[in-house]
């Protein structure tokens, strides 16, 4: 099982029903530590379900996930203390809409007592600094433009130090001008060593990025193959996806 | 007068729920102290002057007391609720001019009668009404459960009930109505105080009044009885009597006839400044106001819980008890009418307890309002979006740790205009108090209609008092709701 001790993340054999209906079909895969993978596949491919079960915001039908080798504890409690060392990055941000900017940040790390208040926020303003946002510390998120929402959304998972992040189509809600500055966040985290499995339909991007690429159709999983494999791999689904590009 | 020969379906009910519960609980024996229920709207019976209730039933009854030593407390309560108050042992003796009635004495016992009393028909002076048989056809007024109403209602035609006689006469000399039955007292006390009113010379029915005691209390029955008769030999009962229908309130008002601004100002001095009546409305603006509050804040505490049981119920599908047991709860509180909760609540929940009424009132509108501000709150639950909860979930935070701190301060702030809504709502529904008789606002107003027999000015006041609470309470709720909205969206 611990094939590889540097897997942190991993499914196996993960099924997804909704009402009966099999929306992932038997789906294994792992990231390794300081890995980006990039996930996937036409729309409705099953790639944010995919994603959700790894955070348990979906109950898996069937099949494990695994966290560093050993299947995740499903309790209340042990769910909670998982879902600390994995973050999520969604595509409407779901940045809480009552609270400042800043106790967006402070809000996990301090309720979960890994932090006290002071120390919190000075973590916030450092991060809030590195993506050039200090002075919206105090503002509420309407009143932010996209772009600044979803890097105040990543910092905010970062805050609580993960040891990876799941990124469900961080960039796909925002204006094409945005989209940039949200990329070189994700640019820098991964030249940082961040572990990351991205959701997303920028193939350029992915190309760019990717260590790894995993593509998904109609729940089954096509291939998991490095880039370079993808854009010559003769499959057809394959084939007319990277030539939307 | 003998009011309520006719029993409402929901007096009887609760009489013999009442009776039920207590039936077991004797602790009324053993009291030091003597419990007089009255409808203190009835002059000259009943009535208030000041802070006490005055009038023939009432100078009986404390007399009995002084006679016998015993302290003796007065409460006054609609009319509607005495016998329910006799049977449940929350008083032991109801004096409120009372008929006696074959339907009543299955239900109580009655003392020896201290009273005839006739019902007459009063009508406009220059009504061509002579009789009960000139009545056909016409629209009579009359007080509600009274024999005035039976006697309407069986020999005659489907009167028009008003909550009291004041209001009856009111309508008449507003020329509403053609014709009012009443008891004969307090028939000629409405025709001194109003113009153009008259007596006609035939009494319709002639009955007796007798006070009403809870059944099987010999002793308390002996003992007002023996009194009574002790009272009817030396004179005392034609003294109390002859002091009350003596015509000393000549004083006032046939003022109607004067200019309107001399008619306002008459009516203003007599309905507010005289007798410091005006206290009536300060005192019972105080009751509405302590009883709404502590009924909101009962109400908020309630429904945050039940809201949030329930919605934790829906989204994780936890509590399946608890969530059962609010969808009674729900169901029951919004399926029936608040009057007959504040009534089930004061005589069968807490009917063997002694229990201040205003607890009673607090309790019963913090539950009934709890069940409106749960469903409010819950709608406002669901209409956060569910990424905020998925948001904290993914970062560690726990259900109710998200619940708190993300999801109920939106959902509270999009239901805000709902529940102002709810509790101006609450404000005014508190006006039923006078049935388990609290003396709020509304009750208030109702004491100087009683006493001055003029139905507008004191209405109007109560009215002005109720709106400028409403207005005030929604500029309140407004500036809350722009301070919250000022940083967010
Ligand atoms: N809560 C749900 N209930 C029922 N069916 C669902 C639910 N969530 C997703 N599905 C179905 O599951 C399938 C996969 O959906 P999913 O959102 O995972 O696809 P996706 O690959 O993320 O698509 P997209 O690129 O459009 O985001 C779809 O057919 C969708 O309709
Ligand atoms: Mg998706």
């Amino acid at each position: 099982m611990n094939a590889d001790t540097n897997t942190i993340l991993e499914i196996q054999n993960l099924v997804k029903d909704f009402a009966g209906h099999r929306v992932i079909d038997d789906v294994s895969f792992g990231v390794k530590k300081g890995e980006v993978v990039f996930l996937l596949g036409p729309s409705g491919a099953g790639k944010s379900t995919v994603m959700r079960c790894m955070n348990f915001l979906e109950t898996p039908t069937a099949g494990k996930v695994l966290f560093h080798g050993q299947p995740v504890d499903c309790s209340e409690h042990g769910l909670n203390l998982y879902r600390r060392r994995v973050g999520m990055v969604f595509q409407h941000f779901n940045l809480f809409a009552n609270l400042t900017i800043l106790d967006n940040i402070t809000l996990a790390p301090t309720s979960c007592g890994i932090m006290k208040r002071d120390e919190a926020e000075q973590l916030a303003m450092q991060l809030l600094r590195r993506i050039g946002l200090e002075d919206k510390a105090k503002a509420y998120p309407s009143q932010l433009s996209g772009g600044q929402k979803q890097r105040v959304a990543i910092v905010r998972a970062l805050a609580m130090n993960p040891e990876v992040l799941l990124f469900d189509e961080p960039t796909s809600a925002l204006d094409p001008e945005m989209v940039g500055e949200v990329e070189n966040l994700i640019r820098e985290l991964a030249q940082d060593g961040m572990t990351m499995l991205v959701v997303s339909h920028d193939i350029d991007f992915a190309l760019e990025l990717a260590n790894r690429i995993i593509f998904l159709a109609d729940g089954k999983l096509v291939a998991d193959a490095p880039p370079a494999a993808m854009t010559t791999n003769e499959n057809p689904r394959i084939r007319d996806f990277f030539s939307l590009r | 007068m003998s009011r309520f020969v006719q029993h409402r379906w929901l007096v009887l009910l609760l009489a013999s729920f009442a009776f039920l519960f207590s039936s077991c609980d004797d602790k009324t024996e053993q009291r030091e102290k003597l419990i007089m229920v009255t409808s203190a709207t009835f002059p000259p019976y009943e009535f208030y002057q000041g802070e006490h209730i005055v009038g023939i039933d009432a100078d009986m009854v404390r007399e009995i007391a002084r006679r016998n030593n015993i302290d003796l407390i007065i409460e006054d309560m609609a009319f509607d609720s005495i016998i329910a108050a006799i049977q449940t042992g929350k008083a032991d003796v109801a004096a409120s001019g009372i008929t006696v009635t074959e339907d009543r004495k299955k239900q109580i016992d009655f003392t020896t009668s201290y009273v005839k009393a006739d019902q007459v028909i009063i009508v406009r002076e220059d009504s061509t009404i002579d009789g009960a048989d000139a009545m056909k056809g016409k629209r009579i007024g009359v007080q509600h459960g009274t024999t005035g109403d039976t006697y309407v209602t069986t020999n005659i035609c489907e009167p028009e009930r008003f909550q009291d006689g004041a209001l009856a006469v009111a309508s008449l000399a507003t020329g509403k109505i053609d014709a009012v039955v009443l008891d004969s007292a307090p028939a000629k006390k409405h025709v001194e105080r109003n113009v153009g009113l008259k007596i006609l010379p035939v009494s319709l029915a002639s009955e007796e009044y007798a006070m009403a005691i809870r059944k099987n209390r010999p002793e308390l029955l002996k003992m007002i009885n023996d009194t009574l008769t002790a009272m009817q030999a030396d004179g005392t009962m034609d003294a109390i009597t002859a002091k009350y229908q003596s015509k000393e309130a000549k004083e006032a008002d046939k003022a109607k006839s004067k200019g309107f601004g001399e008619w306002l100002s008459h009516s203003f001095e007599v309905n507010f400044l005289k007798d410091d009546r005006w206290k009536y409305l300060m005192n019972g603006f105080w009751v509405t106001i302590e009883i709404s509050f502590c009924a909101v804040l009962m109400g908020l505490i309630i429904g945050f819980l039940v809201a949030v049981i329930r919605s934790t119920h829906d989204q994780t599908g936890r509590h399946k008890i608890l969530n059962f047991l609010c969808h009674i709860y729900l169901t029951v509180v919004r399926g029936t009418p608040v009057v007959v909760q504040l009534l089930i609540i004061y005589f069968v929940i807490f009917a063997a307890v002694d229990i201040s009424k205003v607890l009673v009132a607090i309790v019963a509108f913090g539950i009934n309002s709890g069940a409106y501000v749960a469903e409010i709150i819950r709608s406002g639950i669901m209409a956060v979006d569910r990424g905020q909860m998925e948001a904290g979930r993914s970062l560690g935070l726990s259900y109710g740790a998200t619940m708190r701190s993300v999801i109920l301060p939106q959902a509270f702030k999009n239901v805000l205009p709902a529940l102002g809504n709810e509790f101006i709502v609450l404000l005014k529904e508190t006006s039923v108090c006078g049935y388990i008789a609290l003396q709020d606002l509304t009750k208030g107003g109702d004491i100087i209609r009683s006493q001055t027999y003029d139905a507008f000015l004191p209405l109007i006041a109560v009215a002005l008092i109720y709106l400028i609470v409403v207005v005030c309470l929604s500029q309140l709720l407004k500036k809350l709701e722009t301070r919250l909205k000022k940083n967010e969206r």
